[in-house]
């Protein structure tokens, strides 16, 4: 008997809902698996706010105006979402292969977008409870002052950097795919570097004009740089004129998602030719 | 002490196998060096975006000291634990290390000797960036640079066993407590006044400050290398005193890490934990 046509060419219908259904079910593994296990929870909520706090205690110790510790606290949100771009987007193929479920995910009839846009959305939803853990500590501990009327904006432009930075994080996740060890270490030097790179604990304006450029590339650098500007107007000693940057996050995201989409397929195509994309323990 | 030795000999040249071997030498170590050197530059950028570069020259010499050589506490400290969670999840070769022959504890502090080796080398390029690019002086006429060579390895000593006791934690934890093991490393660059004066803190956080030892480590590390104490709270004590401290619990730290880390082994081995699997 010959199969049934539909069988073998799901409709257009059928497929949107399939893939749909791939991006709920990665995005509520993620989030699922991060309340199950409590030292996960405080590890990503209580820590962070620690280590940032050191930032702002230095900020404290210098004597800076009140804005400065506001920019950092501002940047340890923005360095959780970062975090989860390298380690929860970026190696997350890596990991997968690792357990031997990178198979699995490339013999399922979806995208493999849909699979990476769920680990982005669960990933954001994940990290916001770190995020918001780091902006209530500082409005509690450190008195940072975020000017409510200016929220939405803020949000407005927090939400086109999360799409650019996630979108980054698909194309470094297709470039994680095939490697060994090497991922360890390239996730830990895209940490520190970019930090500075980004001006996550200071106006990145202050590198000068030339690097603080080149670190625009990064979705996280202007989208901080907006926000601070949002927040507190010329203090922030902003990089670019607040209202560029909104187009240009919406281009980087588009840009971004279309190079995801080409070097997800020629990765995987290279994985097979050279045979590792089920390696293990390299 | 032939055989632990030779432990020791052969669980390091592993660690160096298993760290550093994916990459060209000169590869590694700008991976090595990436951290130290970032960290420096954001410190930097800080006091100067705040100072507009001037009078802090000081200020950032003694934030510098402090953030340089916390990296062996970063490095270490996390090193060793994760070396359990990679042998044992990741590698699957905690199981085979622990019918072999050897003993668990001289394994791991073997290990440990590569993140020795590469926070030290990210230390030295540090402190030559500090002092070739930012123009900081290290060191002053009266700096004794064997001293400040023995209170660093002194230092090392309590951060390797620290990480002992961290590492036997990690034996009877799932992988995700890897979290707690950094965040511990980040409540200590907190408390310990790694990158601002102690007198910053809030009374009862200044208390649990004088109570770690890497508090009073780095406070001798800077008057070493400036001559002059950095933490008020501190000015009560000298060199000798500091130097008493830092001796003291690290040979408290040393019968800690036995007592804690074989207490945790049994657990493991009671509860089949050797070869736990929990990343999912």
């Amino acid at each position: 008997m010959a199969p049934d046509p539909g069988m073998l060419d799901p409709g257009l219908r059928q497929k949107l809902g399939m893939n749909l259904a791939a991006v709920f079910a990665r995005a509520s593994v993620r989030v699922k698996a991060s309340f199950r296990e409590s030292s996960w929870v405080i590890g990503e909520t209580v820590f962070p706010f620690l280590a940032m706090s050191a930032f702002v205690l230095v900020y404290r110790g210098l004597h800076a105006p009140r804005e400065y510790e506001g920019f950092v606290v501002l940047g340890g949100a923005m360095i959780a979402y970062w975090n989860n771009v390298i380690w929860g987007m970026a190696s997350q193929f890596f990991w997968e292969r690792e357990q031997g479920q990178l198979q699995l995910y490339l013999i399922t009839p979806v995208s493999r977008m849909s699979i990476l846009i769920g680990m982005a959305l669960g990933g954001i939803a994940m990290t916001t409870t770190r995020a918001v853990a780091i902006l209530t500590g500082g409005i509690l501990l450190y008195h940072v002052s975020f000017p409510l009327s200016r929220a939405l904006p803020a949000l407005g432009l927090f939400v086109l950097t999360l799409g650019a930075a996630y979108s980054l994080g698909m194309i470094l996740s297709s470039l994680f795919l095939l490697w060994g060890r090497e991922v360890w270490h390239t996730a830990a030097i895209l940490q520190e570097p970019i930090y500075l790179l980004s001006g996550f604990y200071f106006p990145v304006s202050a590198m000068g004009l030339v690097v603080a450029v080149a670190g625009s590339i990064l979705p996280v650098t202007l989208g901080l740089d907006g926000i601070r500007q949002v927040f507190y107007g010329p203090a922030a000693h902003g990089l670019l004129p607040l209202p560029w940057i909104p187009p240009i996050q919406i281009a980087l995201t588009l840009f971004f998602l279309y190079i995801a989409r080409r070097m997800l397929r020629y990765m995987e195509n290279l994985g097979k030719h050279e045979g590792r994309l089920t390696v293990r323990g390299d | 002490m032939k055989r632990l030795a030779q432990i020791l000999r052969a669980s390091a040249w592993l660690g160096w196998q298993v760290e550093a071997n994916w990459a060209e030498p000169i590869l590694f170590l700008v991976y090595a060096i990436a951290k130290p050197l970032a960290t420096t530059l954001i410190l930097y950028f800080m006091v100067r975006v705040v100072s507009h570069g001037s009078a802090t020259a000081e200020t950032f010499r003694y934030i510098f000291i402090g953030n340089t050589f916390f990296l062996y506490v970063t490095e270490v400290l996390i090193g060793i634990s994760w070396t359990v969670f990679r042998d044992r999840e990741d590698y699957e070769t905690l199981k085979y290390i622990y019918v072999a022959p050897l003993r668990l504890l001289p394994y791991l502090l073997g290990r440990a000797f590569t993140r020795v080796a590469t926070a030290t080398v990210g230390v030295l390029v540090a402190l030559l960036f500090g002092r070739l690019v930012l123009g900081l002086s290290i060191g002053v006429p009266g700096t004794n640079w064997a001293l400040v060579a023995a209170a660093v390895v002194l230092g090392i000593v309590g951060v390797l066993w620290l990480g002992i006791i961290l590492a036997g934690t990690s034996l009877v934890v799932a992988r995700h407590s890897m979290n707690l093991n950094e965040g511990l490393s980040g409540l200590f660059f907190l408390l310990c006044g790694a990158i601002f004066p102690l007198d910053v803190l809030p009374r009862w956080a200044r208390a649990i400050s004088l109570a770690l030892p890497f508090t009073y480590w780095l406070e001798l590390l800077r008057r070493m290398l400036t001559g002059r104490g950095f933490a008020a709270s501190l000015a009560a004590m000298n060199d000798g005193d500091l130097w008493r401290v830092i001796g003291l619990s690290t040979v408290v730290l040393c019968a800690l890490a036995f007592l804690w880390f074989h207490t945790c082994e049994r657990i493991a081995r009671g509860r089949g934990l050797i070869d736990w699997k929990s990343n999912y």
